[in-house]
């Protein structure tokens, strides 16, 4: 009796779980979908919906601007994801495990790029660019970017980082495993959620950045939301919405594809091992 | 007595030395290169910051480099004043909220099987890879006044005419939750996810019903997650300026934007640069308060 | 600890001075190119040798003379991309536009020392006599403009040192049917009864000028009674605005009747409403309305100097002007051009309104622009 109890009150909570998660994903999805939904609409510029038309996925291939400007974006935000998630891995376990001089200093420089609006530290780095005379284009991008991604890529991965931690790796040590190998297969392991999710943080930031590339781009070519933002005085032209529609379903698609690929395998593996 | 104690010291001076060895290279090698990053992208333009916060502005607009207090002299202004306690306002109730909604949901992701919730992390994270400036815009194409939602509901019946939700509070806060969303959900995800599920079936076990069990072992246990997840969606928050500019028509002001405009449209460097350090100041102070009052011994447990 | 601090910062500063070279080393040609180039040798031309072949190479690869590149910063969706794709072809060369989001943009990086990385910079006349006093643009040598002649004089500021583009006026646009009240004047606009009803441009320098005009003072004025007293009209005005702000937006899907705005969003609000359109100019009595330019200007440093005037050149020759305002119909200073126009943009009704003559222009206030912005300020932050 009891443990039907217990049991109804579980899938009462999934049930319960399951409509609050499709809740929080509708709203997260919602303008994704009228976005997608406005890459037909037949209007200069998206300001309400004015009927169908698929002209603007024809447009956008003529549009060499703003295709480039997509692969500048997508570069950009997997070099500095690289960068940072590296940076931000060893860094984060450097500044949780080892005590040194300066240590808080560089914590707390941590919190900066998080604090302060964008648009000073950029101007600042700008200046200084400029004054030591790096000309301005993608390495300069990159630094911002990179700049910002890795406080937010240490104090995700840091949350991940806990004491125990510290004994499976002086375990795996003794073993007679040395640094290296104890990194790749004890830590690491362990703190991979954190690592992947600041991957994504990095991935995110960086892609969706504007004001940092706005101020740090060159002359020759500017990121996708750079243009955007240039666009969002007078409205933003439904080829963008048409671009960003591909962007997604392509996303979608490695996605299922990548799942495809993966149950496939571990089906021929579970055979394997049958056999 | 005496020789075991000389042993002793003998002993911790070779441990010193070995500590030395096994320390110092891999601290060097580890914490080295983002010490570095730091200083040199972080440090030393913020010591230009607070360096040109002390200029004066020129008639046209450029910095002068002369030695002037008076950036900070207006900021005794009631207005920054008023400009601050806004701002803050506002990044607490975004954070609270966001700390609210996402804990379930972070929770319900975490308590998935390791391929599920990689996969519906994936799923928060898409749309965030569209711009989110056209995100924003989607919200006002849908509430607007001849938008969907109030043809929906003049057609229900339920108003006469449409209702202005467009540039108010409410589509703001929205615009504001779904922006800063991610950034609750992930730190926490990742600490709940490392949350030992013996501890709760220990929990269980002992008699502790799920109330209790949560107050004295979940929510300890992933507090480090809710403290990332608070200066993740806190501190931006405080400076952010695009969610009002749009969503609540550029009506109101807050530090993000006055900031924004110092730098810009206004050109007043030197008290753009103050209002930066004023803003800095604030944050680590609170951070330094929430880290005491939270008893946390130091703000690195993040 | 504070010598720990100094001594990192010394050596953060040493450091960056070296490092910064092999900093972006990894991170991209793009960046590495250009800073060997140094300043005197003018960049591009030299730059292929240390590029290494790489993609930045093949950028270069296209013409081996000078100026076979123009870079120019201007406004998104300003210009025609039919007149950018001909003058390539013209003169055999490629045009490197990059887009600002804000006046501001070009002023910060023009300020910040970063002009040379463009050859035309778009601002507006509203900036010039600052930009000139910083010595931020070059002269511009008009005898290889002779199409400059075709602009009026009239209204031309620092004629020497820019080229004006196309011109707004900002004045008052409103649907005859859902707006609560016939617009004559500025103080029609903070009556209780047109709450909520007005989208409006936003910038302490575009607002502050309409209330003092409201109140019979000078549009420039720097007493500062004068702009206290603006500031309490602005409070008012502040209470019927809906939106700062995507005029063209709110005024076609409904969310505002009234639109202080430029006159090219006016007309392609009106164009967007089609035959349904309600639209119509505020007929002014007295009050005058604000007249700015956009105009090109050359940076000092501007490497491709040669290409930029002729691009000016160009732009100015009526025929291609024309061709141009069919696409963004703005009003044009450049009355052969507007002469040359197609008939539907001679008849824009965005246009048609008889106080063309009664306008005034944004001037350097000076050290009053602090007071504007102070109460600027003050007013979007509220009591």
């Amino acid at each position: 009796m009891a443990v039907s109890k217990v049991q109804k009150k579980k899938k009462a909570f999934s049930i319960l779980g399951n409509v609050y998660a499709v809740i929080i994903y509708a709203i997260l999805y919602i303008p994704v979908a009228v976005m997608m939904m406005f890459s037909f609409n037949d209007q200069r510029y998206n300001y309400y919906w004015n009927g169908f038309t698929t002209k603007w996925y024809g447009k956008l291939f003529e549009n060499s601007a703003l295709i480039g400007s997509l692969w500048y974006s997508l570069i950009i935000a997997v070099l500095a994801t690289l960068i940072s998630v590296l940076i931000g891995t060893i860094g984060a376990l450097g500044l949780k495990r080892f005590e040194f001089k300066g240590r808080k200093f560089i914590n707390n420089m941590l919190y900066i790029p998080i604090i302060v609006p964008e648009i000073v530290l950029a101007v600042a780095l700008l200046i200084i660019f400029l004054n030591i005379g790096t000309a301005l284009g993608m390495g300069t991008i990159l630094i911002g970017h990179c700049t910002f991604c890795i406080p937010y890529a240490i104090v995700t991965i840091k949350g991940r980082i806990s004491g125990d931690d510290n004994s499976l790796e002086e375990a795996s040590m003794d073993l007679g495993a040395n640094r290296i190998q104890t990194f790749i297969r004890v830590t690491l392991p362990s703190i991979m959620p954190g690592v992947m999710s600041a991957a994504f943080l990095s991935f995110t930031l960086s892609i969706d950045d504007v004001v940092m590339s706005n101020m740090l781009a060159g002359a020759k070519q500017s990121t996708l939301p750079v243009l955007i933002l240039s666009m969002n005085k007078a409205g933003v032209t439904p080829d963008v919405n048409a671009l960003t529609t591909i962007m997604i379903l392509v996303i979608v698609a490695a996605m299922i594809l990548n799942n495809i690929i993966k149950s496939a395998l571990k089906k021929r593996q579970n055979k394997e091992v049958a056999i | 007595m005496s020789k075991k104690l000389d042993d002793n010291s003998d002993l911790k001076q070779i441990g010193k030395k070995r500590d030395v060895k096994r320390k110092t290279l891999p601290a060097l090698a580890m914490a080295g290169p983002v010490s570095l990053w730091m200083i040199l992208f972080v440090t030393i333009p913020m010591l230009f910051i607070i360096y040109i916060s002390f200029m004066s502005r020129g008639v046209f607009g450029d910095v002068v480099y002369k030695f002037s207090g008076e950036s900070y002299q207006t900021l005794m202004d009631a207005t920054y004043f008023k400009v601050i306690l806004k701002s803050l306002r506002v990044a607490v109730f975004t954070t609270v909220l966001c700390l609210l909604v996402g804990y379930p949901f972070a929770y319900y992701i975490a308590r998935k099987p390791k391929e599920t919730a990689a996969k519906l992390i994936m799923l928060i994270m898409i749309p965030f890879w569209t711009n989110s400036l056209m995100r924003l815009n989607s919200w006002l194409l849908v509430f607007q006044t001849n938008g969907p939602v109030n043809s929906f509901l003049q057609w229900t019946g339920m108003t006469d005419g449409p209702i202005t939700f467009v540039y108010t509070d409410g589509l703001v806060v929205l615009g504001m939750i779904t922006n800063m969303l991610p950034f609750a959900v992930l730190p926490m995800y990742s600490s709940i996810e490392k949350l030992n599920k013996s501890f709760l079936e220990a929990s269980a076990d002992l008699g502790a019903n799920g109330a209790t069990t949560f107050r004295k072992i979940t929510l300890p246990l992933t507090f480090p997650g809710i403290f990332s997840s608070i200066i993740l969606v806190f501190i931006p928050t405080l400076g952010i300026y695009t969610v009002s500019d749009m969503l609540g028509g550029g009506k109101v002001l807050y530090i993000g934007n006055i900031i924004k405009n110092q730098f810009g449209s206004i050109r007043n460097w030197p008290l753009g640069a103050a209002l930066s350090v004023l803003l800095i100041v604030i944050t680590m102070l609170l951070i330094f308060l929430y880290t005491r009052f939270a008893s946390i011994e130091d703000m690195e447990v993040v | 600890m504070k010598k720990i601090l100094a001594l990192l910062l010394t050596m953060g500063l040493t450091l960056s001075l070296t490092a910064c070279g092999g900093g972006t080393k990894d991170s991209g040609n793009d960046a590495k190119e250009p800073a060997a180039g140094g300043e005197e040798t003018g960049g591009e031309e030299t730059g292929g040798e240390e590029a290494g072949g790489e993609e930045a190479g093949k950028e270069e690869a296209g013409g081996g003379e000078a100026s076979s590149e123009l870079n120019i910063y201007m406004w998104q969706q300003y210009i025609s991309d039919d007149l950018i794709a001909n003058f390539e072809k013209e003169n055999n060369c490629k045009i490197n536009l990059s887009y600002m989001s804000d006046n501001a943009d070009a002023i910060t990086k023009l300020t910040a020392g970063g002009g040379d990385e463009y050859d035309l910079i778009m601002t507006c006349d509203a900036y010039m006599e600052s930009l000139v006093a910083g010595g931020y643009v070059e002269k511009i040598n008009f005898d290889n403009i002779p199409n400059a002649s075709n602009i009026n004089e009239a209204y031309w500021t620092a004629k020497e040192y820019c080229v004006p583009y196309l011109m707004n006026y900002i004045y008052i646009v409103y649907d005859k049917e859902k707006c609560p009240v016939e617009i004559t004047c500025y103080n029609d606009l903070i009556k209780p009864e047109m709450k909520g009803q007005i989208s409006t441009i936003d910038g302490a320098r575009n607002l502050f000028p309409i209330a003092l005009i409201a109140l019979g003072y000078d549009p420039n004025s720097t007493e500062e009674s004068e702009i206290a007293e603006a500031y309490e009209w602005l409070v008012k005005f502040n209470e019927n605005v809906v939106a700062y702000g995507n005029a063209e937006q709110n005024l076609t899907n409904g969310t505002a009747s009234v639109a202080l705005t430029y006159d090219g969003n006016a007309s392609w609000a009106m164009a967007e409403m089609g035959e349904n359109n309600t639209l119509a100019i505020a007929d002014f009595k007295e009050d005058a309305v604000q007249l700015g330019f956009d105009l090109y200007v050359i940076p000092v440093g501007a490497k491709h100097t040669d290409l930029a005037e002729k691009f000016l050149n160009y732009i100015c020759d009526p025929q291609v002007m024309a061709g141009n305002l069919e696409e963004y119909p703005y009003s044009c200073p450049n009355e052969a051009a507007v002469e040359a126009a197609s008939d539907s943009y001679k008849n824009d009704p965005a246009r048609n309104f008889s106080y063309k003559e009664n306008v005034f222009f944004q001037e350097d206030v000076g050290e009053a622009l602090t007071i504007y912005n102070d109460y600027y300020q003050k007013l979007k932050v509220g009591e």
